[in-house]
């Protein structure tokens, strides 16, 4: 089901301060696509999602859950939360301790009132998938992280919700466990068809598990768009900036004639790619440590190949296992970049960094 | 929402009228002349009070005697504290029993056994120790200050430990080690490190003690009035029932100084408190910080230990056992042990009075406490669940009452009761306990409420759960174990009830811990001890069994390490 919010706005007051937590949200969310709502903590996803579900109120605007308006300021309606038949998996699990993993997974079901064979057959279906058959008796508090996780989403799914919320499922699980989870998650979700709103400020999990990214700052929805465009092709600063480790070099335009915008530096010219700009606005160029190789000082490689190419000298490397991370001077300005682990590189030594102009990234300032 | 308002205000309206109602009552009190000349307005009590020429020593006394007995309890406490949680002491399952048992055991009672014991003329202890080193005299007078400052420091003690010990427990042990590391050895790391961390917990239970030395009546009524040592408490008293007509006027004006200093040191008591009980607390399993070897210091430590557990348990009980047998009080030996019957047992099954404040305080003890509950959970509900002005404000006044000692609330509901129907009925007992032990239900009852994390609701309502259903299936059977808490806390306070009995009980209403006041007053020695017996049973009974009850509701093993309640007994 498709999800259409309006307007969305929801004011706190919290120390005297007024704290805009939604603030004229617009947003559509596809059907049957995992949506990820991504943004630093205190952006709001956590309110929006919580208005989705209606255990926030919001103080304007229109949420519509496929055909049924859930909630509408002008036109007075409001659905509460348990007629919403959404299924939502919380950042504590929120599994409960008095009950037994069947009766938590059973409890959606129960309150539909279902024939008990019923319930049983469907919780054993929901169980099976999500591969804890067998644990029907076990009190939830004998639970590990994981498995209570994954109570968490049976729970969610067993009424067949057409729309699964998740709030930060993943912050709780350590961080060998979190990476596992994320695979059986990607995995649960691509075999189901279902709308899933998914908050997150881990912008690898947001990465990993969407089809779209909504990146939020501030209460509003600064930018949508697939994984890839949204690391690689982002329209504005803050998003380039949250979403990868990024170098942000001051820029302003030399020319926009030829099939790259070409910008001057601190460090020289950059041919970037293709995006109309004002020519006298201030820009960022945002190149990503991963995308700089480099060459040595005395082989400069082939001079046709369009590649922006500026010498630096290595101030200092550090080894984080899979990579040297790298600092770089040119002039003043540092850049950090990637050295191969078994690099012949050292402290000290000159080399060339080499950049695609595809992978130079203009945002305004 | 509008629901949540609307229980917030009736709720502060029926806790004004248990709480606020009665203080009102004792300052209008304190300056009318007599019960039946209310609202003549007169400063002549406080004046006849003020400047009676007893009252300097009868204040010199309660310092004496409520600070001695804080110091005493205190520093017991971080001894047994310290020993449960830092060292390989053996027997560790006695510092449970001690923290629980003189909760069956009611503070007249335990009075009692001491004056039996160490009392100058026919003591137990002094009689037998006379005999044995060929003293002329008893070694030992028990009614004297030092006697009540043991006794009441003695009785103090499992409050203070229940306020230290978790302190002690949740201790970040890293502090301690890198003293360790930085070459101090344990008794210095003891002194430089962990006491002076624990300070705010340690004087929050000193100011507890003091609060309740200052409240407390049965040790000075049981071993202070025999040897004419007054405190404020027995001043009260006296000004009620020693002269020919009861002046509820000057009790109130005496009262009002205890009133304000109890208010004063409570208010510093959750000054140093205030952080301890607004969280959720995490019981940290399988954490266990370092653990002190004793080494050549375990066995006499232990001893320590032991004696403490023998004063406070088992020497009351034996007292009370042999003295209920004995025909009257006599050194043991031979003549005693063939002399021995059930007379006095008899004797008290068959007395009218007995059996009637039996019956009263369970009538008390049962009803009382569900009451008790049931208004600590709505009371809790709004407390935590509402966060709005009104339920900011019911929370400060229904803990206004933790500040009451006994003996003044209960003179401030004489002056109010006296106008009403309900004056020398039960219910007049009903209330006043209900009304001066609710923080004591609400207390549990609100850490219940703190323990289930809103989204254990959310996730409901999403299931598709009505409120009721919610409430039903989620909330309550999470609460099971704040209910019993609530529950067994009240029933044993209100079933051993004295110092507000005191003032309000008549014939007709007795209770038990009264009528053991009475028996003691009167020397009736052997019948006091068949009754008390007969209540430390009853009371064992109840809390043995409602917490067996409760432990069959209890979600999984998730609460296997309840947090100690933090305030117990009155």
């Amino acid at each position: 089901m498709e999800i259409k919010i309006r307007g969305l706005k929801k004011h706190f007051f919290s120390e005297g301060k007024l704290i805009k937590a939604l603030d004229g949200v617009n947003l559509d969310i596809k059907a049957n696509k995992i949506f990820t709502l991504l943004g630093p903590s205190g952006c709001g996803k956590t309110t929006l999602l919580r208005c989705i579900v209606g255990l926030e109120t919001p103080d304007e605007g229109e949420i519509q859950i496929g055909n049924t308006i859930v909630w509408s300021k002008d036109k007075k309606i409001y659905v509460p939360t348990e007629k919403r038949e959404l299924g939502m998996v919380f950042q504590t699990y929120a599994i409960w301790p008095h009950m037994d993993v069947f009766n938590n997974v059973a409890y959606p079901l129960q309150n539909m009132k279902l024939p008990k064979d019923d319930i049983a057959r469907r919780v054993a279906k929901v169980l099976d998938f999500v591969q804890l058959s067998g644990f029907e008796k076990r009190p939830s508090t004998r639970l590990s992280g994981g498995q209570q996780q994954r109570v968490a989403l049976a729970r969610a799914l067993v009424a067949e919700p057409k729309v699964i919320l998740f709030d930060e499922p993943l912050s709780n699980l350590d961080a060998k466990l979190r990476e596992e989870t994320r695979k059986e998650l990607k995995t649960f979700l691509g075999e189901l068809n279902i709308t899933a709103v998914y908050v997150t400020h881990d912008r690898v999990e947001a990465l990993a598990l969407s089809d779209i990214i909504g990146v939020m700052n501030a209460g509003n929805i600064v930018e949508q768009g697939s994984p890839t465009k949204i690391y690689f092709d982002a329209d504005h600063r803050f998003v380039a900036d949250f979403i990868g480790r990024a170098n942000i070099i001051p820029a302003k335009i030399y020319s926009q004639a030829g099939p790259y915008t070409e910008v001057d530096t601190p460090i020289g010219r950059f041919s970037c790619q293709k995006r109309s700009f004002d020519a006298k606005d201030e820009l960022m160029l945002c190149i990503r440590p991963e995308f700089i190789s480099f060459e040595s000082p005395d082989n400069k490689g082939d001079e046709g190949d369009n590649l922006n190419r500026v010498t630096g000298q290595i101030k200092q490397m550090i080894f984080v296992g899979e990579v040297f991370e790298t600092e770089i001077r040119i002039g003043d300005t540092g850049l950090m970049a990637k050295l191969d682990p078994e690099t012949k590189y050292k402290e000290g030594d000159k080399l060339v960094l080499a950049v695609k102009p595809g992978h130079c990234l203009l945002v305004s300032k | 929402m509008q629901r949540n308002t609307k229980l917030t205000w009736s709720l502060l309206l029926i806790v004004s009228l248990l709480t606020v109602a009665p203080v009102i009552m004792l300052i209008l009190g304190s300056f009318s002349s007599s019960l039946h000349s209310f609202g003549n307005f007169t400063f002549k009590k406080y004046i006849s009070v003020y400047s009676d020429p007893m009252l300097l020593g009868i204040l010199g006394n309660t310092a004496v005697f409520v600070l001695g007995s804080a110091a005493l309890a205190t520093v017991l406490a971080i001894y047994l504290a310290y020993m449960n949680n830092r060292t390989d002491i053996p027997f560790k399952v006695l510092f449970r029993v001690l923290s629980v048992v003189p909760m069956m055991i009611p503070h007249v009672l335990f009075a009692v056994s001491w004056a039996l014991l160490l009392n100058p003329s026919n003591g137990i202890l002094n009689m037998w120790l006379q005999k044995l080193f060929f003293l002329s005299k008893a070694p030992f007078n028990i009614y004297t200050i030092p006697g009540m400052v043991l006794v009441e420091g003695l009785l103090d003690l499992p409050v203070a430990y229940l306020i230290i010990s978790p302190a002690m427990a949740s201790f970040d042990a890293s502090l301690e080690e890198s003293s360790r590391v930085f070459k101090s050895g344990p008794v210095k790391t003891l002194f430089r490190i962990t006491l002076p961390i624990l300070k705010p917990a340690i004087l929050a239970a000193f100011i507890l003690c003091v609060v309740r030395g200052l409240a407390s009546f049965a040790v000075p009524s049981v071993l202070g009035m025999p040897g004419r040592v007054y405190v404020l408490s027995t001043f009260i008293y006296r000004a009620v029932t020693m002269s020919l007509i009861a002046d509820y006027g000057k009790a109130a004006a005496i009262g009002m100084s205890i009133l304000a200093i109890s208010i004063g040191l409570i208010y510093v008591y959750r000054y140093y408190t205030r952080y301890s009980d607004k969280f959720v607390t995490v019981s940290s399993r399988g954490f266990k910080p370092t653990v002190v070897e004793l080494r050549g210091a375990k066995a006499p430590l232990f001893a320590i230990l032991i004696i403490i557990s023998s004063l406070l348990i088992v020497l009351p009980v034996l007292t009370l056992l042999y003295t209920s047998l004995v025909p009257y009080i006599m050194a043991p030996g031979r003549e005693a042990f063939s002399s021995m019957s059930l007379r006095h047992w008899h004797t008290v099954i068959k007395d009218p009075v007995s059996l009637r404040s039996l019956k009263n305080s369970l009538f008390l003890g049962l009803a009382g406490a569900t009451v008790g509950s049931f208004l600590s959970i709505l009371i809790s509900y709004v407390i935590v669940k509402v966060k709005s002005r009104a339920s900011g404000f019911l929370e400060s006044i229904s803990f206004l009452s933790f500040s009451f000692p006994g003996i003044v609330i209960g003179i401030g509901f004489m002056w109010y009761f006296v106008r009403t129907p309900i004056y020398a009925s039960i219910w007049a007992l009903f209330l006043a306990y209900v009304a001066t032990y609710l923080p004591y239900g609400i207390r549990p009852m609100t850490s219940a409420f703190i323990q289930i994390h809103s989204s254990l609701e959310e996730s409901s309502l999403v299931s598709g759960a009505s409120f009721a259903t919610t409430m039903r299936r989620i909330v309550v059977p999470l609460l099971v174990p704040g209910i019993v808490s609530s529950w067994v806390l009240l029933a044993s306070m209100f079933f051993r009830e004295l110092s507000v009995s005191v003032v309000l009980s008549r014939p007709g209403t007795e209770v038990l811990a009264v009528q053991i006041l009475r028996f003691s007053e009167d020397g009736q020695w052997g019948r006091l001890s068949a009754l008390g017996l007969i209540m430390i049973a009853v009371a064992t009974i109840m809390v043995v069994g409602v917490n067996a009850l409760g432990a069959r509701f209890k979600p999984g093993e998730s609460r296997e390490k309840k947090k100690p309640k933090n305030w117990q007994a009155a």
